[in-house]
């Protein structure tokens, strides 16, 4: 504004025509710069704007993107630890592709590999049978194959072999995988290495037995002071003719014909006493065989007399009577021989012991009868102490026993073995004094119940 | 008495061991009378013979140990052989305790027994003399006068004829003529023999 003041008073009126048209240009300039100017203005907000909002948008996919990642990065870690969990269980762990001909591997963890023993290459694409060794049961393999084929799941203990020939025992759990319509598509498989367990329920049966055998000899050492006197008698005996003898023969002669007689008589004597003694060796012997139990036809009667003899010496020297009262048309049983000698002198023993500290009881009455069609019972019933209540529960476990110098097996294997052969083994206090052992057994045992005996717990 | 054959008294329940002994112990000289049970042997009349018993440790009815015991309170005084077939020491020990001379575990050989029923007839002879002994001592006092069987009793608890006689407040020369003749009448030639004829006829305590 001050130039154009200056040139006016300079130029006059001539210079005020041109400064008129002048001024026109000037105004439409300026206003053309001005809109210009607006314009920019209203360009460069828009741009802001687009460009916030670009930013934005940006904002959103870039935290999409973030949850994307984070989203896959969660699978990946739960696939792996899956795989983990899967590669640290003992188990063997497999999958089969059920729709492949020949039910190829397709998965397995490292427990498989290390159960069979056989590297990745050996597994997968392979079929599974291939793997349990060319000696595993055939007819187990088959048996898994129908399963499998009918789509059903299967389980089962097999004996396998791993790569080094090594042998296991497998148990083996096989299920079908469906996909969302249903069809199979896979099968997994467990398997668990069960060989030690196997081993100690081995070790635990051969236990079982060896205590058994222990306890018979535990019950011998018990008669053994009665045994040896049994032994001594005779053999005393012998000893004191066969001196005699020779005292005779040594003496002063005597008629000839009366010599050879007395001599003759002493022998007879010394023969006697011998077989006495033989047959004691004989039942001791019978005592002591360790052997696998042995189902045989058993006629009870015989069993119970037999066992009275063995026991006659300790009754003796304890001051008491055993009475028997057996049924004359008792069916015979099937059992062990041994097993079922050994409870009916502990039943007695146990009761000899009740009778013990009391004179007055002396009198032990063992029963046999039949109880049904299809059962025999037989009875030891004493005249003793009797049982206290709070024992009544506890007779029958391991350990438990009310002599001081007592195993607390005789009753527990006792029973076991009754229940082995079918029966039923029960105490009851006599309401007249005493107690009373009874246990049933079975008239005819099928075979296939007491095949094996007493570890047929299945 | 003691011509006679001693005998041995067997008792065992066990039938062929009675019987074996019997002929071993006959063909050795010895009268035997075997016995199954305690109690018959107990009922049966005992000759003045010298004896000895062999004696089975486990009885039915009664065992050996209270047949012994049995045996002592009746005053019968026979030595015991025992036999058992149990080596029981406890029980043993308790026989050798109770006045058994012998413990033989069976089986014996007839040595064994022999020498056992040697030792034992040794005992039973002196326990018999011992018995004949005391009974003619006891037989003696009965013949003393009461004044007599006092002035034994004091010169046996070794006072001097003095002493009586200052106790008694009898003359000294009185006592002199007592004791002269308890001697006499006892059949005593020192008065220590004497003293030991009191001890044994028990009228003092042998300490």
């Amino acid at each position: 504004m001050k130039k154009s003041k200056k040139s006016s008073s300079v130029s006059g009126q001539k210079k005020a025509k041109k400064s008129v048209s002048e001024k026109g240009n000037l105004n439409v300039e300026r206003s053309r710069l001005k809109r210009q100017v607006s314009d920019l203005g209203k360009n460069r907000n828009h741009l802001r704007d687009t460009v916030h909002q670009q930013a934005d948008e940006l904002k959103i996919k870039n935290g999409q993107i973030k949850k994307w990642a984070d989203k896959e990065r969660l699978a990946e870690e739960q696939i792996y630890i899956r795989t983990k969990a899967m590669d640290s269980t003992a188990d063997g762990i497999f999958i089969i592709d059920a729709q492949k001909k020949d039910f190829p591997i397709i998965y397995y963890n490292q427990s498989f590999q290390t159960m069979t023993g056989y590297a990745k290459k050996d597994i997968l694409g392979r079929n599974y049978f291939l793997l349990y060794g060319a000696d595993a049961d055939p007819r187990i393999a088959k048996e898994i194959k129908n399963t499998l084929r009918q789509e059903k799941s299967f389980y089962g203990e097999m004996l396998n072999f791993r790569k080094n020939g090594e042998k296991y025992w497998n148990y083996l759990r096989i299920a079908p995988v469906r996909d969302a319509s249903g069809v199979v598509t896979h099968y997994v498989g467990i398997q668990t290495d069960v060989t030690l367990m196997r081993q100690r329920d081995f070790e635990i049966k051969e236990q079982r037995e060896e205590l058994l055998h222990v306890t018979r000899v535990g019950k011998l050492s018990e008669f053994v002071s009665s045994l040896a006197h049994e032994i001594s008698q005779p053999l005393t005996a012998i000893l004191s003719y066969a001196q005699a003898a020779q005292r005779i023969l040594a003496g002063p002669p005597t008629e000839q014909a009366e010599r050879e007689l007395q001599l003759q008589e002493i022998l007879q004597y010394i023969v006697n006493d011998d077989q006495r003694a033989s047959e004691v060796i004989r039942r001791l012997r019978a005592l002591l065989k360790k052997s696998d139990p042995e189902f045989i036809s058993i006629d009870m009667n015989a069993l119970i007399s037999e066992t009275v003899v063995l026991m006659t010496t300790d009754v003796t020297v304890r001051n008491k009577v055993i009475k028997t009262e057996l049924h004359s048309k008792l069916p015979i049983i099937r059992g062990d021989r041994i097993q079922l000698q050994q409870v009916l002198l502990n039943l007695i023993s146990n009761s000899l012991d009740a009778m013990e500290s009391n004179d007055e009881s002396r009198e032990l009455v063992i029963r046999a009868f039949r109880k049904g069609p299809k059962t025999i019972m037989v009875e030891v019933k004493d005249s003793g102490c009797g049982i206290p209540a709070q024992n009544m529960k506890k007779l029958f476990k391991h350990f438990f026993t009310s002599k001081p110098d007592g195993l607390g097996m005789g009753l527990s294997i006792s029973r076991s073995i009754i229940e082995a052969h079918g029966g039923q083994l029960e105490a009851k206090n006599n309401p007249d004094g005493g107690a009373t052992f009874y246990f049933t057994l079975p008239v005819v045992l099928s075979k296939s119940k007491g095949k094996r005996i007493p570890n047929d717990q299945s | 008495m003691t011509s006679r054959k001693p005998i041995i008294y067997v008792i065992d329940d066990d039938v062929s061991i009675g019987r074996a002994l019997s002929l071993l112990l006959k063909a050795h000289d010895f009268t035997v009378e075997t016995f199954t049970r305690p109690a018959d042997f107990l009922a049966f009349k005992h000759p003045k013979t010298t004896c000895c018993l062999i004696l089975d440790l486990r009885l039915p009815q009664m065992n050996g140990l209270v047949l012994q015991e049995t045996m002592a309170s009746q005053g019968l005084t026979i030595p015991i052989i025992f036999i058992s077939g149990h080596g029981n020491i406890p029980k043993s020990v308790k026989a050798m305790k109770g006045g058994a001379v012998d413990f033989l575990p069976k089986p014996f050989t007839d040595k064994e027994l022999l020498d056992a029923i040697d030792r034992a007839i040794t005992k039973n002879k002196m326990q018999n003399k011992e018995q004949s002994e005391i009974a003619k001592i006891k037989r003696r006092i009965k013949t003393l006068s009461p004044r007599e069987l006092e002035v034994f009793r004091l010169v046996a608890s070794g006072m001097l004829s003095k002493q009586i006689a200052y106790k008694r407040g009898t003359a000294l020369q009185t006592i002199k003529v007592h004791r002269a003749r308890v001697m006499k009448k006892m059949q005593a030639k020192t008065v220590t023999e004497l003293i030991h004829f009191a001890q044994k006829a028990g009228l003092i305590s042998s300490k």
